[in-house]
């Protein structure tokens, strides 16, 4: 983390120098001033929102007096607001990036936000129950989709820099949104009553209305971002912020099992949590006599202290690691919560403080897991199903819980969300008996990840200098065998996917700060390529063609490497990188992970970033393809199945090391030697392009001519490919 | 196959929670023989005015019997008499009771066989305009009251109607001739019990063998005053020698009366022995509607326990008991604090209480919530200890087999 810190300062830097300092610092772009100054925006603008979420909470009893209501139709103006986000989960990431584009989305978002809760009021106004439950519908289109676009807004302004603490900053204000409102509106309603003169549906009414004033302020801060935003586009030229989300449907079939049981845990444990709160006031009136600002303050102690100690407890996550033991301990104390609240009557203080520490924990605990269990380029579906099973949850269990509190009492919906945390509590047995028996990462402590991380490090440098006994001493393993059990690991669970400490304050953050990355380590590299270029032998117009697609698999596999920051000496990294450049030809694509391979197409396919490129496209000339041929080929003997991991590893090793590579010897990007291809292949191109840069500062030519021409038997293509096929993958066999 | 397998894992299951349930439900399983009649003994030349009765309710228990007399001439009364004979019997001198009601016209015999009594009577309704909304009687100024509806000058309905003999309820409806009672009525409705149960309708108070509930409502009586609202009185009469005291529980439990976690009773104990003898028991709670949910309950206070010095205005009580008989009064008021709704929006208030001898019944969990609990937790404990061995086991063989390496 700390070393991309480190770049993404020095490119900013190097922007700094192209001349935008002639603006004041607050109204310089890049200047840290002005970032505060929209960071100061961003928070407010999902205030209004967080704001009147829980306005009927907070003004329970008088919704349910004022309306003449009862406990289940109370409960529907939350299920109206779950509705709409049961199917905008998948929507939400989409729309911003594809249809409206961030700064309109979240002017858009924020208008629903603010047109909802104004139907709201109006449905109190005109005593129309029903026009509430419309307003608490847009309320809700507008609601989760102005979290998206505000997440993606802190990573558009912060990446690389403050963003840990721009999320936790943020939540912190989701927080107090909540906070400020569970003890705010009912003093506004007490004054509207004394001004009125009366309670009654015009008092309730008019109270929202006021409330609809925060929502209105967070529209103007969505107009003024829109506006900051473009202006430091204009300013900085770069691009519109985007979520990065793909979403699949059809990846829901293939989540594993551990991901059903994480589902489970989310389900059943916030439908133990928000509705809760939503009934929360009555109850402690109730059963335990508060007055009602009491009982406001204590319904609202789970938000206050989930602002302070999410990040606390997300830090302690991520040092610990052992996710599942955490989540555990974070359902386990939640339900002796609950079990407080309904079978003693013991100061709720302590249960509901408890409750507001295991709430924290768990959302540190549990959202990251998800990345651990799906190949990254799930993540987005995954995270989408999730929240939207999660809606889906709220909504159902919030009617329920309504028709149980209006039939059997406290006591027996208190018992309900026992219920729902014990098959909670199963769930996260179940999940450790799986993660134990599949061997997975779920559990490891962080410095076991660390050093699973290491290890196979280690062990891909303690693989002898290939030889011919080498390959003799692999042979006893099949190589199917040897394959899988890499594989897996390196596809299905990737142990370096690991970046739990921003997922823990904001589960969006894992799919905007790592696809963020991803594209700004692309951008660093074009720009490297470029200026390359400059002072390249060979400045055809191919390679412009050439490094367009080599950005867009950095891209990709950007994604699939996640700044582990592993305390490699730069010698090391050299030396890996050697390594790769020597293996590099061995290589051959179906070999691949076929999820990150069906990640890499789907990426070059839809990002667009790629035009179709002539057969002819990508020869080189001779003297360019000689040299690379020279240096890189020194053994095509080593089996192939090692080779693959270690091409894989390397791989990503190499794109941690790229950026010192390039800084060091910005040499031209050499292709690698596919003049028998017609094609590029991801990983030739990959192996080829990089690891030739640190050769050249270091080894020299290696290689032997008699090499060259066994290693141009590797790669051969089979078939003539189309034109819009540009990596061209899987027609490559293996002839050996 | 399957269908082999179900017939054999329905009955296992039969017995596996036939036996769970039987072992929850240890409750009181004992039971009383409930037999009613109206006007024991009375014989036809002589003949009670025609809304008058006095019910006699009989619960023969194994080796003793528990009468219940219910009379509404005068203030309507619930005398209750437990004696340890099963052969115990009220007889009551018609002839004086109807003439003038003095101490000794209506006795138990054998006389010795008494073991405890001690009577109910519901004595006034008291309405006041709540201007300050604190639906608190005490508080109110006595300027605020509107004069006293007076039971004992209520006309009721004839009681042969309303009398049902299958689940021995018995309803009395009655109301004064003044404009507020012209549509409106005070009923009461007596209800005893063969063994423990619950009513259906809320608060659904557990009742058992050895007590009988009276549920009052006050249906379509026309306020005198926009924020009327109203209160009972009600006055206890007891053998001396007892002491009375108004208990608050807090009960955990509002699985049968939702959002109500307390219970009142009103216990009679011997001034120099422990124990309870008789009660009245309450939930401070009373519903504004006839078929309420959730939000018609409205919470009821009582005021504290004063002592009457004049023995009320029933016949029944004053048939049997002797002046120096322990007297105590309790006003009941329905509403709360800062409560919106007045009686005028419904024009409905119902309130329940239990009398009965002996230790007022105590609530428990319900068999579904044992159930969803042991479920609930037990499951995941189930797995945690197999996942335990397995984990256990498998760390085990892994230790036995250790990898060789390669080289």
């Amino acid at each position: 983390m700390a070393g991309r810190d480190e770049y993404q300062g020095l490119l900013d830097e190097d922007e700094d120098d192209e001349g935008v300092s002639r603006y004041s610092p607050l109204c310089d772009p890049t200047h840290l001033l002005h970032r505060i100054l929209v960071l100061l925006f961003m928070c407010f603008l999902g205030f209004g929102s967080y704001f009147c979420y829980d306005n009927p909470a907070a003004l329970q009893t008088q919704v349910i007096q004022d309306m003449g209501l009862n406990t289940a139709s109370f409960m529907q103006l939350y299920a109206w607001y779950s509705w709409p986000n049961v199917f905008l989960c998948f929507l939400g990431g989409f729309l911003l990036d594809r249809v409206f584009g961030i700064r309109l989305g979240t002017i858009i978002f924020a208008l629903f936000v603010l047109i909802g809760q104004i139907i709201f009021a109006a449905g109190a106004l005109a005593n129309h129950f029903w026009l509430m439950n419309l307003g608490r519908f847009v309320f809700g289109i507008g609601g989760e989709s102005l979290a998206v676009a505000q997440n993606t807004y802190a990573v558009n302004w912060f990446k690389g820099k403050e963003l840990n603490l721009v999320f936790g900053l943020q939540l912190s204000m989701a927080r107090l949104g909540s906070t400020v409102n569970m003890n705010v509106i009912g003093w506004v309603y007490g004054r509207i009553q004394a001004m009125v003169g009366s309670t009654g549906h015009t008092t309730l009414g008019i109270t929202l209305m006021i409330a609809a004033c925060t929502c209105l302020f967070s529209l103007m801060c969505a107009l003024i971002l829109g506006f900051l935003d473009r202006r430091a586009e204009k300013i900085l030229k770069k691009e519109q912020g985007k979520t990065g989300e793909v979403i699949q449907l059809k990846d829901v079939k293939d989540f594993p099992f551990s991901l059903w049981m994480i589902f489970i845990i989310c389900v059943a444990y916030y439908v133990a949590i928000f509705p809760f709160i939503g009934l929360g006031q009555v109850f402690f009136i109730e059963k335990f006599a508060f007055t009602t600002v009491q009982a406001r303050a204590i319904n609202s102690i789970v938000y206050i202290i989930s602002a302070p100690a999410s990040p606390l407890l997300g830090f302690i996550v991520d040092r610990t690691g052992r996710n599942i033991l955490w989540v555990l301990l974070a359902v386990v104390t939640t339900l002796l919560s609950h079990m407080m609240l309904a079978f003693t009557f013991w100061n709720p203080w302590i249960a509901m403080c408890l409750l507001g520490l295991s709430y924290s924990l768990l959302a540190c605990a549990l959202w990251p897991m998800v990345a651990f269990v799906v190949p990254e380029h799930q993540l987005g579906t995954a995270y989408g199903f999730m929240q939207s099973i999660q809606n889906l949850g709220l909504a159902l269990m919030s009617m329920a819980a309504g028709s149980i509190l209006d039939l059997k009492g406290y006591l027996f919906l208190e018992v309900f969300f026992i219920a729902c945390l014990c098959l909670a509590l199963l769930a996260v047995v179940l999940l450790y008996l799986y993660d134990y028996y599949k061997e997975g990462d779920l559990n490891l402590s962080a410095s076991t990840r660390a050093s699973r991380i290491k290890s196979e490090d280690v062990e891909r440098l303690h693989v002898p200098q290939p030889s011919v006994d080498d390959h003799d001493h692999l042979k006893p393993l099949s190589p199917f065998g040897l394959r899988n059990r890499y594989l897996s690991r390196l596809g299905v669970q990737m142990p370096d996917h690991c970046c739990p400490h921003l997922s823990s304050l904001a589960y969006r953050s894992v799919l905007n700060t790592e696809d963020a990355l991803g594209i700004s380590q692309a951008e660093r590299h074009v720009s490297s390529l470029q200026l390359c270029q400059g002072s390249s032998r060979n400045q055809s117009w191919k390679e412009t063609a050439i490094s367009r697609e080599t950005e867009a698999i950095h891209n990709i596999a950007s994604r699939n490497c996640c700044w582990r920051n592993s305390p490699h000496s730069l010698v090391q990294k050299r030396e890996r990188a050697q390594r790769t450049g020597a293996f590099k030809h061995t290589a051959y694509q179906n070999e691949m992970d076929p999820l990150e391979r069906r990640a890499a197409e789907e990426d070059l396919q839809t990002s667009q970033r790629i035009k179709c490129l002539n057969d002819g496209g990508y020869e080189l000339q001779n003297h360019q393809m000689a040299t690379d041929v020279e240096n890189n080929i020194t053994v095509n003997t080593h089996p192939l199945e090692t080779t693959v991991l270690i091409i894989q590893h390397d791989w990503r090793d190499f794109l941690q090391t790229q950026d010192i590579l390039e800084k060091r010897s910005p040499s031209p990007p050499s292709l690698s030697s596919d003049k028998m291809s017609t094609s590029i292949s991801m990983t030739t191109l990959s192996d080829g392009s990089t690891p030739s840069r640190g050769r050249d500062c270091l080894f020299g030519a290696v290689g032997n001519k008699a090499t060259i021409t066994d290693s141009s038997r590797v790669l051969q293509p089979r078939g003539r490919r189309g034109e819009t096929d540009v990596l061209g993958m899987e027609r490559y066999a293996v002839h050996d | 196959m399957s269908t082999c397998k179900a017939n054999f894992i329905f009955p296992v299951l039969f017995v596996v929670f036939g036996a769970a349930l039987g072992f929850l439900g240890n409750a009181d399983t004992f039971r009383r023989k409930v037999s009613v009649e109206l006007n024991p003994g009375l014989k036809p030349p002589l003949a009670l005015p025609p809304e008058v009765g006095l019910v006699h309710v009989r619960g023969l228990g194994l080796n003793d019997t528990l009468h219940f007399l219910l009379c509404n001439y005068g203030a309507p009364a619930l005398l209750l008499v437990h004696t340890n004979s099963t052969e115990s019997e009220v007889q009551v001198d018609w002839p004086a009771f109807l003439n003038r009601s003095l101490p000794g016209r209506l006795r138990v015999e054998p006389q010795s066989s008494v073991k405890y009594s001690s009577a109910l009577v519901f004595t006034r309704v008291w309405e006041y305009d709540d201007v300050n909304n604190t639906a608190d009687p005490q508080q109110t100024a006595e300027s605020a009251f509107y004069p006293p509806y007076e039971l004992q000058n209520f006309i009721w309905s004839r009681l042969n109607a309303t009398f049902n003999q299958s689940d021995h309820t018995v309803t009395l409806c009655g109301g004064e001739k003044t404009e507020s009672f012209l549509n409106g009525t005070l009923c009461l409705q007596f209800s005893a019990f063969e063994s423990e149960d619950r009513d259906k309708p809320w608060p659904s108070l557990l009742h058992n063998a050895n007590s009988s509930q009276l549920r009052v409502w006050l249906d379509g009586v026309t306020p005198r005053g926009n924020d009327s609202r109203f209160a009972l009185e009600f006055q206890t009469v007891g053998e001396s020698g007892f002491e009375g005291r108004v208990d608050v529980h807090s009960s955990i439990d509002d699985e049968y009366t939702p959002s109500i976690f307390k219970v009142s009773q009103w216990v009679s104990f011997p001034v120099n022995q422990s124990g309870v003898w008789g009660y009245n028991q309450w939930k401070p709670v009373a519903y504004r509607k006839a078929e309420p949910v959730f939000e018609d309950a409205t919470p009821c206070k009582h005021s504290r326990l004063v002592s009457v010095n004049q023995i009320p205005q029933s016949r029944l009580v004053q048939a049997y008991f002797t002046n120096d008989s322990q007297i105590h009064g309790l006003n009941i008021s329905f509403g709360i604090d800062k409560d919106p709704i007045f009686y005028s929006a419904t024009k409905y208030v119902s309130w329940t209480v239990l009398v009965g001898m002996g230790e007022p019944p105590a609530e428990s969990f319900s068999t579904l919530i044992i159930i969803i609990m042991a479920v609930g937790l037990g499951t995941p404990l189930v797995i945690i200890i197999v996942g335990g061995v397995f984990v256990w086991v498998r760390k085990r063989m892994s230790h036995s087999s250790v990898y060789e390496p390669i080289n």
